[in-house]
């Protein structure tokens, strides 16, 4: 019908390999991929077919697409890789993989491409920002002075140093280690944690978080969520970080078992925290809102102007590789459960 | 130890005012009303010796007239631009401050500031706990720190700290101070608007004096531009404030970062309304860990004056004079500003070094340092250059380092006037009538005598040789002299 119609005018622009975007794109992103690839583009305007049935109506159409671009809310599943039997290639442009089943893709022999370091710097320079503001009341102290209450009620009350702080990171990979690096600077002293220690770093290696949780005043999240680090912050975890310390949350709100980290922060269990990710965005429990040593954000530690246009060429590239038969730039292999 | 009466003159930290309750006899400037102020202070003026201070409130003139038995400010801050210094060297008034115990926790908030405004961190928490945050999704792009060209104004303790910082960033420094700096790895601008010209964030870290104050105007706010963003940690009015608010809501001004403000606690209520601004007040020390520290300080600087012993952060080095800026002199200087020894000169013609001082007589300058240094080569006019009257006008106290020539001092004057007590002491590597030392200056503890090794390095005689032997060379060969004496 109309929509079948659109989906094979944009199937014939002929000569280029076909690309299946499923993500909206701005305008110099679709820009650069149209003049690189047939677009079959599931946000083209007066496009109305649902996501599943436009992505049936794209394997039907002739050279059907090989390659596909997607984000975090696509779930690629069986039913997903039924639906277009002919795509060879995953290019997911989101931080994290959770929704890719990698299992099931390397089955099928359908390659996975994810955003490499195009967001690390971006979200490490975030965790120290969100880290600095809670120990040193930035956001609070910017709303007593919004209200007025400088001139009103005098000093405002005193924050944390965070040079000499023991910074537990969990999850070592692009992300943490470029936290780990900007923090030194500070003079914090670097604590670990993930699947197997690093060699090549000198920072002390904690087998479990429990234990880096124990040793630090500081915990990070920087790692990937899967099954194994769901939750991976728990009630006991918190317990052993204390009533001094603090959490940062870049990674998923799922990493952080929510419920029980609100339950903390009310009754004095731990010092503060920084989150930009929450279990059920952009649902924020609201007790935290009257919190002062807490700080909220919306999920934006990747949003950048910088990283918006290093996403756009780290994607192309990695198309153009497959399209050309060279290796992609940032493969994923089933195994690798973080980056 | 008899009770020191220390003056506070604000409630300014809970643990500084206990242990100065319990240390000292502690009067509390707040205890009076406002409208009897010159009352409280009469009636205590022969009780008080110290005060101490902070960045808001300190010793101005006004106050130190009041206090006839000041010996000395102790302040709760590192920058002392509220305390009158030249009353203070009038009066013999000493100063201390706290350095270094704050310089890690002000360098952190500036970077925190930094970053908080590029991606607008507070903005984003008001936003969430207005219920603002309705769809995944929702978001503003903002802009990456990392990378971005860092320029700080005032490469001191804190400047270059705060550099240590940006550079785990991946950004490229450049500064402006009052004297370039070895650092290779850091560009240094001299004048603040090519700085701010050639940078994406500014940050101001100098202390605020007379030169200083609005160093940030308008022309380097217009040469930071639309995309800059101003950081400042330093002091308020080191940036002209309603220029600041005018460049800010003209957006001629990209965002900024501010901690300090022109007349705290009031910041310009015009920037509440702007997304592009972060406002703390004042809180650059303000951690418990380094305010423990400040206010140890503090009480230690207290403790030491009343027993006599030497302070432990007496605020600015010792006034250097130098009698001559040539090549030696020059060397000498850069030196002891690293200490942060304000430079004075004499010599016989004015040279253009705005940051040193220079005085037309030799008389003056000894009567404005504490320490003066003999520099200059020696010649009918600078035979006894340090005569009677200059050695009178060093100040009592004073010290005098001679590494030119004997007959530079008038030798005589000098041994009187340290045998006699008047001179404070002196450094001396040469004499009249080498090799012969007067032995009425050898019982003195005051007194460092070395024999004429100014040079004798074995590196520096090297060279020295070999500058005599390519002289002689040259010489031979028909060929430009290397280091003829015009």
């Amino acid at each position: 019908v109309v929509a079948t119609l659109k989906l094979a005018t944009m199937a014939a622009a002929g000569g280029k390999p076909a690309v299946l975007l499923l993500r909206p794109v701005d305008a110099p992103f679709a820009a650069a991929l149209r003049d690189r690839f047939r677009v079959l583009d599931l946000y083209a305007p007066g496009q109305a077919l649902p996501a599943l049935a436009f992505v049936a109506a794209a394997a039907a159409v002739p050279e059907p697409p090989r390659a596909t671009v997607i984000w975090g809310g696509v779930r690629v599943d069986a039913s997903f890789l039924d639906a277009a039997p002919s795509l060879r290639c995953v290019v997911s442009t989101a931080a994290g993989l959770d929704h890719i089943d990698l299992a099931e893709c390397a089955r099928r022999g359908v390659a996975v491409a994810n955003s490499g370091e195009v967001y690390s710097t971006d979200v490490a320079d975030y965790a120290v920002g969100l880290l600095l503001d809670v120990l040193r009341r930035v956001s609070a102290s910017e709303r007593y002075v919004r209200r007025g209450s400088w001139a009103a009620q005098g000093d405002y009350p005193l924050g944390s140093k965070l040079g000499g702080k023991r910074v537990g990171i969990i999850g070592l990979g692009n992300i943490g280690s470029r936290i780990a690096k900007r923090l030194e600077a500070f003079g914090c002293i670097i604590h670990y944690n993930s699947r197997k220690p690093k060699d090549s770093v000198s920072y002390k290696y904690f087998p479990n978080v429990h234990e880096l949780a124990a040793e630090s005043d500081v915990l990070v999240v920087a790692c990937a969520l899967n099954k194994a680090t769901r939750h991976i912050v728990n009630k006991d975890v918190l317990e052993a970080l204390g009533k001094d310390g603090v959490v940062v949350n870049i990674g998923r709100g799922a990493n952080i078992d929510e419920a029980e980290l609100v339950i903390a922060l009310r009754e004095g269990k731990i010092a503060g925290a920084g989150l930009d990710v929450f279990e059920h965005e952009p649902k924020v429990p609201a007790e935290l809102f009257s919190m002062e040593n807490v700080v909220l954000s919306r999920h934006v530690a990747v949003l950048t102007e910088e990283s918006r246009s290093d996403l756009r060429a780290h994607t192309i590239g990695n198309l153009e590789a497959f399209f050309s038969g060279q290796p992609l730039l940032t493969p994923v292999h089933a195994d690798s459960l973080a980056q | 130890m008899e009770s020191l009466g220390v003056l506070l003159l604000h409630p300014m930290n809970a643990y500084l005012e206990q242990e100065l309750d319990s240390r000292f006899r502690l009067f509390r400037f707040w205890d009076s009303p406002p409208d009897g102020r010159a009352e409280f202070l009469r009636a205590n003026s022969s009780a008080i010796r110290a005060v101490v201070g902070n960045a808001g409130y300190n010793a101005d003139a006004a106050l130190i007239d009041a206090l006839p038995s000041l010996e000395i400010v102790a302040s709760f801050s590192v920058g002392i631009d509220r305390v009158d210094l030249p009353k203070c060297r009038e009066r013999g008034i000493r100063v201390t401050n706290t350095p270094d115990v704050l310089t890690d926790d002000v360098a952190d908030l500036a970077v925190g500031l930094a970053i908080a405004a590029l991606r607008k961190i507070p903005q984003a928490d008001r936003y969430v706990r207005a219920g603002l945050w309705k769809a995944k999704g929702d978001y503003t792009l903002t802009t990456r720190f990392s990378g971005k060209r860092v320029a700080i104004l005032g490469l001191g303790r804190i400047g270059l700290a705060i550099a240590k910082r940006a550079e785990a960033f991946g950004c490229s420094i450049s500064y402006h101070s009052r004297s370039e700096k070895p650092f290779p790895n850091y560009k240094f601008f001299t004048n603040v608007v090519d700085l701010a010209a050639n940078c994406d964030v500014l940050i101001v870290a100098c202390s605020l004096n007379a030169e200083t104050h609005h160093m940030v105007n308008r022309k380097v706010m217009d040469a930071l531009g639309p995309d800059g963003v101003l950081i400042n940690i330093g002091r308020g009015a080191l940036v002209d404030e309603p220029e600041l608010v005018s460049a800010l809501l003209e957006k001629r001004l990209g965002a900024a970062g501010l901690d300090v403000f022109e007349h705290e606690p009031f910041a310009p209520e015009q920037l509440f309304s702007l997304d592009n601004v972060v406002l703390v007040p004042h809180v650059g020390s303000d951690t418990e860990e380094t305010c423990k520290a400040m206010a140890d300080l503090v009480l230690k600087n207290l403790e030491a004056h009343a027993l006599n012993k030497p302070l432990l952060t007496p605020f600015s080095g010792k006034r250097v004079g130098i009698i001559g800026l040539g090549r030696i002199g020059l060397a000498i200087a850069t030196r002891v500003e690293a200490f942060d020894c304000p430079v004075n000169y004499y010599q016989r013609t004015k040279k253009d070094c705005p940051s040193y001082t220079y005085y037309p007589s030799v008389v003056e300058l000894a009567a404005n340092s504490d320490i003066l240094v003999v520099a200059c080569p020696l010649n009918e006019q600078t035979r006894h250059i340090v005569n009677r009257e200059v050695i009178e006008a060093l100040v009592p106290k004073g010290l005098l380092i001679n590494i030119g020539r004997g007959p530079h001092v008038d030798e005589p004057e000098l041994v009187s006037a340290l045998v006699e007590g008047r001179l404070g002491g002196a450094g001396l590597d040469v004499f009249e009538d080498e090799p012969n030392v007067p032995e009425a200056l050898f019982a003195l503890d005051n007194v460092v005598l070395v024999p004429h090794v100014g040079s004798g390095t074995h590196e520096t005689r090297q060279a020295m040789a070999d500058l005599v032997l390519g002289n002689l060379e040259a010489h031979v060969l028909k060929k430009p002299l290397l280091t003829p004496v015009v």
